[in-house]
């Protein structure tokens, strides 16, 4: 019996393999590309780091070694003895990106939350409400916030970028998203034992939500982590600037930029998504498509 | 004491409460008062101005205001085209039959730029692209090349600035086209096979309809994103040389924050909106007649 269910599959099988034999060349092709592209996508990754190790007299030099003949780890301090606060734009990201992330993680649950499993009414109607703003471009919000910002005298604060930042409409459609797929009849034996929306919601979403929040949590802290846009526009003095502000300036008009300097404080600044890259990768990048192929 | 049909709606807006109270202040609000100071001339220290529909009308007279629309067409055009281009056939080949571990390590290589910050990456490009000390100059030399001004010539600072951006991004492309690939059933292509349809027949007839989906996906998200390009520019060209790279949202940022016309900003930043959301619309009408639903 199971012979006979085995045989046409393996058949079929062998007929798919039969049709491909002819066409190896293709595999050949497929792997020239696949290899070529991973090398044009590494090199400048490549250059960064090699270059970030390099003597300082070598940061120009052609052909560019791509392995340093004599590793200047002490390259990497550099820019924090550079005449910008290198290690106050590195505190400054750190922290404004915890804060909006943490925002975010309670503000996008507890809605998520709230849009997946509660019944209420206009539900369904403030929830497309949310999702039609997702089209408003933040470059169009950013000048009454801005405006709104000088009113208060928060410009040149960081309360400027985090405040906007402790929502996200993206952020609450990822949750209600993890809380529907949760089953109903946990929340019913809750229910029966007593337990009422806050506790449910505490004790038994929360801690089964994990893979989402952990994927809001990436998410919001890297994007936060290279915020540019925002940065540009409300912070103005050296103190109070986050990394990628930091390292346009190391580069840009102070002209104090050696290449091998400001690659080594490329390489610190990536070096934590990197980190996260390295342990998480095969789980983010599920995570990522999953939650995008549905947004 | 609540029935529990009321409490469940008391914790239900309690609970979105938070969200909506910003959402009021930072999207809703903002946006009904950029539209509102789009009328005025509007001034942050002294008297603001109603002009009716003045700044309105300088947008149809204003040559940097159409220079910077073009600039930003035509970056999102071969962003777009290359970026779900290169991600569909990086995608296709990922998809044949290799080692898991191989697979792998090509992904993660696609997939890490996709994570570093446009500002990071512009800092290393402007090396790279330099015009006597450049890596990528050095070694188009020996395929005869002579050294490319990159980022001092109009056109090839816009072709620096689409490179850099496939350069980051198409990743993102494969890695939605790949996912969209391995749900698609095997038994399809197993039966088609069967059938006698060759390769090319197998992809036009069954990959592409069944990945259609994921390719309007892409080319959503792809176009909106490319419409608002701005990091990656400033840093590595700052708009230049002359006007010749600067964006839309690059030229909004210089009349709001360093000219501080917010009136005339906000109605640049008006015709933005509704570009943005005049293609997502024009996707979604035309995407009935092409993207089939399973």
């Amino acid at each position: 019996m199971i012979a006979q269910t085995k045989a046409p599959f393996t058949a079929g099988r062998e007929i798919i393999r039969q049709s491909r034999k002819p066409l190896k060349w293709q595999d050949i092709l497929s792997y020239s590309v696949l290899t070529l592209a991973a090398l044009l996508v590494l090199m400048p990754l490549l250059w960064m780091f090699s270059t970030s190790l390099r003597p300082l007299a070598d940061s120009y030099k052609l052909p560019p070694q791509w392995l340093p003949t004599d590793w200047r780890w002490e390259n990497y301090l550099a820019p924090f003895e550079s005449n910008v606060p290198f290690e106050l734009f590195f505190l400054n990201s750190l922290k404004i990106a915890a804060l909006t992330t943490l925002g975010q993680l309670i503000s996008c649950s507890m809605a998520g939350y709230a849009f997946a499993r509660l019944r209420f009414p206009g539900r369904d109607l403030l929830f497309m409400f949310l999702l039609a703003s997702l089209m408003v471009p933040g470059q169009v919000t950013i000048i009454p916030i801005y405006l709104m910002m000088a009113e208060l005298k928060l410009v040149n604060t960081h309360a400027s970028l985090i405040l906007p930042a402790l929502i996200s409409v993206f952020g609450v459609f990822l949750m209600r998203q993890f809380f529907k797929q949760m089953p109903q009849e946990l929340f019913d034996a809750a229910r029966v034992d007593g337990a009422g929306h806050l506790r449910s919601f505490v004790q038994i979403a929360v801690p089964l939500a994990g893979p989402g929040l952990a994927t809001l949590g990436i998410i919001t802290f890297n994007a936060t982590w290279n915020g540019y846009f925002t940065a540009l526009i409300f912070l103005t003095s050296w103190e109070k600037m986050t990394l990628p502000q930091g390292i346009a300036l190391l580069t840009g008009y102070m002209n104090s930029g050696n290449p091998s300097v400001v690659m080594a404080a490329v390489g610190l600044a990536i070096l934590p998504v990197l980190l996260v890259f390295l342990v998480a990768q095969r789980w983010i990048i599920e995570a990522l498509t999953r939650s995008g192929l549905k947004g | 004491m609540l029935s529990p049909k009321r409490s469940e709606a008391l914790a239900g807006y309690l609970f979105i409460l938070p969200t909506f109270i910003g959402f009021a202040i930072f999207i809703l609000y903002p946006l009904v008062e950029s539209l509102r100071i789009s009328f005025y001339e509007y001034s942050i220290l002294g008297d603001s101005y109603y002009v009716e529909l003045d700044n309105y009308s300088r947008l149809i007279s204003d040559s940097r205001l159409r220079k910077t629309y073009g600039n930003t067409i035509v970056f999102t055009g071969f962003a777009v085209f290359f970026n779900a281009g290169i991600g569909l056939l990086l995608a296709v080949f990922l998809n044949r039959r290799m080692p898991v571990l191989m697979r792998n390590f090509y992904r993660s290589a696609f997939f890490f730029p996709i994570l570093i910050a446009h500002t990071y990456i512009a800092v290393i490009w402007q090396y790279l692209y330099q015009q006597d000390t450049g890596v990528i100059n050095y070694y188009l030399s020996f395929l005869g090349v002579d050294p490319i001004p990159w980022l001092s010539h109009p056109a090839w600072a816009m072709a620096a600035i689409i490179i850099m951006d496939v350069w980051k991004n198409t990743g993102f492309a494969m890695l939605v086209f790949l996912a969209g690939l391995q749900s698609i059933p095997h038994e399809y292509y197993e039966a088609a096979q069967l059938d006698g349809a060759n390769e090319r027949q197998l992809f036009a007839r069954i990959t592409i309809p069944l990945l259609s989906p994921s390719i309007f996906f892409i080319l959503v998200i792809f176009m909106i994103g490319a419409l608002q390009v701005f990091d990656s520019i400033i840093v590595l060209t700052d708009g230049g040389p002359g006007d010749a790279t600067r964006s839309v949202v690059m030229y909004i940022y210089q009349q709001a924050f360093q000219r501080l016309d917010f009136g005339y900003a906000a109605a640049v930043s008006w015709t933005l909106f509704l570009v943005i959301m005049a293609v997502t619309l024009v996707q979604f009408l035309v995407s009935r007649r092409w993207v089939h639903y399973e």
